[in-house]
């Protein structure tokens, strides 16, 4: 496990969700990168059981319950800004127990599907964000291998970004600057992931701005 | 049996030629005789001529007899050997056996090898001589009798003081940590940890450096048994082993001599354990294995910067995909495999 960015790639004037990533495709394999299967990466949002709240008085907290195809026997359970917890996927029957506590948000599945792309120590996916049945938009992630220190290989990565993104490199993600020097874990990856959905659901509510 | 008889009748020949010569020495002493007494008294002069003349072409008759004598006799001993430049052993090329015993083809081959060897062994002398690093003042002032001694007994160093040597650079560089294990009886193996950034397997010999294996911070160094894994390379191409260490990146190694044209042998070559195998072939100072030792772990220390340094040449971090992971021996700074003439 590298050090990965997870960013969005806006969808190019006049084209489709589905074109633009095939755009974004061609240009990786101009460069070279070789594919390498698919990948999935999905979060469910679950919120705090009404019952459960009125006699803490607390306000509801949302918990997002999410799995990634590069960690197959794992589940990932985190809370925004809060700590995240990594279990085996058995979490999911859980979760069904925990009913009384936890109740699943309805329409609430989004995900990212698409192509995996190795490129010498990078691991490129290119994902197409949907949510029930539509596209929403389009998820980059960029995965350097060698390296655990995220502060170490940024502006690496952010070369390696900008060769084939161009102008819409994305900043730096917000869990690489707040811990200096911690090796970079599968959790931080989740958290990307899970910024990155979240915005997204927030683009959908304002329709007018569209997906840009 | 042959042998012997051939022996006796060379040796007959021998004699009969001894006496051959004896007979031609005497008549030419006679000739000289005839010579010294001059003409005899005789009643008249053309007598005295007469008798002169007749002895004397009597005697030139004779020695003329015993010189051919002597010459059928020589063509029956044989040829003498010559003084041969091999001495004694030149008597080898008269066994007539050549296809069995081919001892003399292959004295003088070895005697060419040994002449060719003496003769590139000066010249990579002189060379390596030129090249080595200039930190010890005594490295060119040895003499060729101490040099052989030297090498064995740094073969043989106790290993209490190749644990000191260690445990001395290990305190000198805090970033990086080594630990020192002997699994395999006297050879210490080091398991080097640079940081956060990689981990590199050193197998030495005594204080030399015979292998070095350079892996990923993150990936397993051991095996399942729980021994340090020594053979398998790293999962990722900065920091594989994908070619064995030429004798082209040895020649190339030193910043001052390389030069272009030497084009890259595979595709993707610009590891990172390549480039320590290219150090450790570098770095030798056959004298003083200590200074080798931490000359090389200065030289892998730079690695702490492995994904932050761009490249000095380019000005960029990656090049097909790689960060700059050459260093140069004498700045440490970085450069990209194809950056760094």
């Amino acid at each position: 496990m590298g050090v990965t960015c997870v960013s969005q790639m806006p969808v190019a004037e006049g084209k489709s969700v589905q074109q633009t990533v095939e755009l974004l495709t061609r240009k990786l394999e101009m460069l070279g990168a070789e594919k390498q299967g698919t990948f999935c990466v999905d979060c469910e949002t679950y919120h705090t059981a009404a019952s459960t709240l009125g006699s803490q008085g607390q306000t509801g907290k949302l918990m997002y319950v999410m799995h990634n195809s590069e960690y197959p026997l794992s589940c990932f359970a985190l809370f925004e800004n809060g700590p995240c917890l990594i279990a085996d996927t058995n979490f999911d029957v859980l979760m069904v127990k925990l009913k009384g506590f936890f109740q699943s948000a309805k329409a609430s599945k989004i995900e990212t599907r698409g192509t995996r792309y190795q490129y010498c120590d990078f691991l490129v996916k290119v994902g197409t964000v949907t949510m029930g049945p539509s596209a929403r938009g389009i998820s980059v992630e960029v995965e350097y291998g060698p390296c655990v220190v995220a502060s170490d290989c940024w502006s690496l990565l952010l070369e390696f970004l900008q060769s084939f993104l161009g102008s819409h490199t994305p900043g730096a993600p917000a869990v690489f600057g707040n811990r200096h020097d911690v090796v970079y874990g599968p959790a931080d990856t989740m958290v990307q992931y899970m910024e990155l959905f979240n915005k997204i659901r927030k683009q959908q509510q304002v329709p007018v701005a569209g997906i840009r | 049996m042959a042998d012997v008889i051939n022996v006796s009748v060379n040796l007959e020949a021998f004699s009969q030629a001894i006496s051959a010569i004896q007979a031609l020495r005497s008549s030419v002493s006679r000739v000289f005789d005839c010579l010294k007494d001059g003409m005899r008294n005789k009643e008249t002069l053309e007598g005295r001529e007469k008798a002169f003349i007749a002895h004397f072409q009597d005697n030139l008759h004779s020695v003329n007899r015993d010189l051919n004598e002597l010459e059928r006799l020589s063509n029956l001993v044989g040829k003498p050997s010559e003084n041969h430049p091999l001495h004694n052993s030149g008597l080898l090329s008269l066994d007539p056996v050549q296809d069995k015993t081919p001892l003399y083809s292959q004295l003088l081959q070895a005697y060419k090898w040994s002449n060719k060897l003496q003769y590139h062994a000066g010249l990579a002398s002189g060379l390596l001589n030129q090249q080595s690093l200039k930190r010890s003042a005594n490295q060119m002032g040895v003499s060729a009798k101490r040099r052989p001694k030297a090498q064995p007994t740094t073969l043989v160093l106790p290993p209490q003081y190749v644990d000191d040597v260690i445990s001395r650079i290990d305190r000198m560089f805090p970033e990086m940590s080594i630990h020192l294990s002997r699994p395999n009886g006297a050879s210490a193996m080091l398991l080097v940890t640079l940081g956060k950034v990689l981990k590199v397997i050193v197998v030495m010999r005594s204080l030399f450096i015979d292998r070095t294996i350079v892996k990923g911070y993150h990936e397993n160094v051991y095996t399942e048994d729980g021994k340090l894994d020594i053979w398998s390379k790293s999962n990722y191409q900065v920091f594989q082993k994908l070619c064995p260490p030429g004798a082209w990146r040895f020649s190339h190694g030193n910043s001052k001599t390389s030069s272009g044209g030497v084009g890259r042998p595979g595709g993707k070559t610009q590891q990172v354990t390549d480039h320590a195998t290219t150090a450790l072939l570098h770095y030798q100072l056959p004298q003083m294995p200590d200074v080798v030792v931490r000359s090389f772990m200065t030289w892998l220390r730079s690695y702490i910067k492995l994904f932050q340094a761009p490249c000095q040449r380019c000005g960029k971090f990656l090049q097909d995909g790689l960060p700059p992971t050459w260093r140069d021996f004498r700045t440490l700074e970085a450069f990209h495999d194809t950056c760094r003439q």
